[in-house]
């Protein structure tokens, strides 16, 4: 038996939202810890993953560890059908077929099921290695999706350089070039609208703005979003769910193409 | 031609070693193209109204209007091909070439019957069977990849097997040819409909061999065995065993030795002289030249060099030529898009279990066998 409890049904959407782009399907990987899940996009280019808490949960059950493929456009279509203050119930049997959403709302005496097929899905789990970054930006979420926002009008791809100064995004197409660089603020009083760099060395990466674009999908989650940089190592977009968990993704970078 | 019946085999049996993938999701791969096939898709399907297109004074140009946009299709999506052409086929093929001539002169014996009477649709139809890859057109297409900046390799023998041997010296990602043999040669990945016309919107087929042999659960010498037992281009094969049963024959006796000894040769009249082991030896140790020394540099197009060869000798259309140059040179420049599992190792991989059937038989499956199973990131 299965069964996770949230008092924020809009929590769920955010997180939808937030990998619905990327991701067409995905297996909710389900223990006692809490929900996991770990999904590279079609081209293999990013991955999403994705931590809830069992401890973050109003309430949470989960007898045996199982994995529930669902296809995301199907239980975004249900969660569409909540409204936002709706609690909602995450419901299977351990050998089920099918999963069950469950919400109840708080001003009246509602409660709607909603039941799903779940998929069966082949899957590939990537070993992650715990890398120490060279450089670990925090920054507005918001600020980072106009950014990103803004200079993909201009080109196919963003370079992100961080030095001690500041991190600089630019870009440059067929009209021309954009540049914008942020400093590192000291304004401790509100941590939401800082900017801190914490820095090692300076590194200067290539990304294609089609995934980062797709990553600011979760910005409505936190305000702060979290940057990690190694040479010629995937970039870290890190977006904290609060009392829940948390929401990853990897990018590959662009790579200088050698003369072999 | 390949190996007869094993893609049905595969898709009946182990249908989790094939996967269907669109073209776009092989960036950043390098892919040994067998040219020989290829050639010959090229020649039977690039047409108008049912002719070859050939040049003015009537040489067939199909082949290089193929090889110049199918190329082209994959590099703009970010693929690197390396072409692998036919040499000497191996004495052992000369039965199966025998047949295909064979074959040959009886189209053309309907060809001439259909050209009497008329019979367009006939006609269209011996034509094709005709169709032939003659060294010319290998050597004119050699010359156009090399003003594309392709590169090729001259396989001493088989294509397939140099495309196997590449992909297993790690030098590319995968062989591509419609030939299922270049699993039996020991390719670790194979690709099908890679040079297939954007237009048939047919989507990549990839087999994994490990998947194959998990799913037959049978060895690579087994599989060689089950391989020449379904029928290969090198020697006949036993009349009255197909796919199924010959699987079973190779999962309980382990080789053909030990099929021979337990089945009822009345019953299954063995070839006379059945040259089995020299096919297996082909299989195992096929003549290809030492993959570990092949040098690959995909340079840039030269594109005066093809306007010429293109455009004067076999009358393309300069714009056409030129714009595909500066397709070839726009894919050349500029950085390219890594790929996550370059950077991250595959943990495991949880099996889809795709039939339905399997669903009905075996309802608790779900939720064991986590066991192993790669968590993200703590």
């Amino acid at each position: 038996m299965f069964e996770a409890r949230l008092t924020q049904s809009a929590i769920f959407k955010k997180v939808l939202d937030a990998i619905k782009d990327l991701l067409n399907e995905a297996s909710f990987d389900c223990s006692e810890s809490g929900i996991q899940l770990q999904a590279m996009d079609n081209s293999h280019v990013s991955l999403v993953s994705l931590t809830l808490k069992s401890d973050g949960f109003d309430k949470y059950r989960c007898d045996r560890n199982l994995t529930m493929g669902m296809n995301l456009a199907s239980m975004s279509k249900i969660f569409k059908c909540s409204s936002n203050d709706d609690t909602v119930t995450i419901k299977a049997q351990d050998d089920a077929d099918t999963v069950t959403f469950m919400f109840e709302a708080k001003k009246q005496d509602k409660i709607s099921d909603y039941e799903m097929k779940l998929m069966n899905l082949d899957q590939e789990h990537l070993g992650i290695p715990e890398t120490e970054f060279s450089c670990v930006i925090k920054m507005p979420s918001g600020e980072f999706a106009r950014i990103v926002k803004d200079l993909s009008q201009f080109g196919e791809s963003i370079v992100i350089s961080c030095t001690k100064e500041g991190v600089k995004f630019s870009t440059s197409g067929d009209i021309g070039s954009a540049n914008v660089k942020i400093a590192q603020t000291s304004n401790f009083d509100k941590e939401e609208e800082c900017v801190s760099i914490d820095m090692q060395e300076p590194v200067t990466l290539t990304f294609a703005c089609q995934y980062l674009n797709s990553f600011t999908k979760a910005t409505p989650l936190t305000p702060v979003v979290q940057l990690s940089m190694s040479d010629n190592v995937p970039l870290v977009v890190e977006y904290q769910i609060p009392d829940l968990g948390h929401l990853r993704y990897y990018l590959a970078p662009k790579i200088e193409e050698d003369e072999n | 031609m390949g190996i007869l019946n094993l893609s049905k085999l595969l898709a009946d049996i182990a249908p989790q070693a094939l996967k269907e993938h669109e073209l776009k999701t092989y960036f950043g791969r390098k892919v040994a193209i067998d040219a020989s096939m290829c050639l010959y898709q090229f020649l039977i399907a690039v047409r108008t109204e049912g002719n070859q297109l050939t040049s003015a004074d009537g040489e067939t140009t199909s082949h290089l209007l193929g090889t110049f946009y199918r190329t082209i299709r994959l590099i703009e999506n970010g693929i690197k091909p390396v072409y692998v052409f036919d040499g000497k086929p191996p004495q052992m093929k000369s039965g199966e070439l025998n047949k295909r001539h064979e074959k040959r002169v009886e189209a053309q014996k309907a060809l001439e019957k259909a050209t009497e009477a008329g019979d367009v649709g006939e006609i269209d139809k011996f034509n094709k069977r005709l169709v032939k890859v003659t060294k010319l057109h290998s050597e004119e297409v050699k010359k156009l990849l090399k003003m594309m900046g392709v590169p090729y390799v001259d396989a001493p023998c088989e294509a397939e097997a140099q495309c196997a041997a590449l992909v297993k010296a790690g030098k590319v990602y995968a062989a591509a040819t419609e030939d299922m043999d270049a699993l039996t040669f020991g390719s670790k990945v194979l690709l099908r409909h890679l040079t297939f016309s954007e237009a048939r919107k047919m989507p990549i087929q990839e087999i994994h061999l490990d998947k194959v042999l998990e799913g037959l659960e049978v060895t690579q010498n087994e599989f060689i065995d089950l391989c020449i037992l379904l029928g290969c281009d090198y020697t006949d094969s036993i009349r009255g065993i197909g796919p199924k049963r010959g699987l079973e024959l190779i999962r309980k006796h382990k080789s053909i030795e030990n099929i021979l000894e337990s089945i009822d040769t009345e019953k299954y009249p063995v070839p006379e002289n059945w040259n089995f082991k020299g096919a297996r030896e082909l299989f195992q140790e096929p003549d290809i030249a030492d993959a570990e020394n092949i040098e690959m540099t995909w340079g840039e197009p030269d594109e005066d060099a093809m306007v010429k060869f293109l455009c004067e000798e076999k009358n393309f259309s300069e714009e056409r030529v030129r714009n595909g140059c500066k397709k070839l040179l726009k894919a050349k420049g500029g950085s390219v898009q890594g790929r996550l599992d370059g950077f991250f190792t595959v943990l495991s991989t949880t099996p889809a279990k795709r039939k339905v059937e399997d669903k009905k038989n075996t309802p608790n499956k779900r939720g064991k066998g986590t066991k192993g199973r790669g968590r993200g990131p703590k």
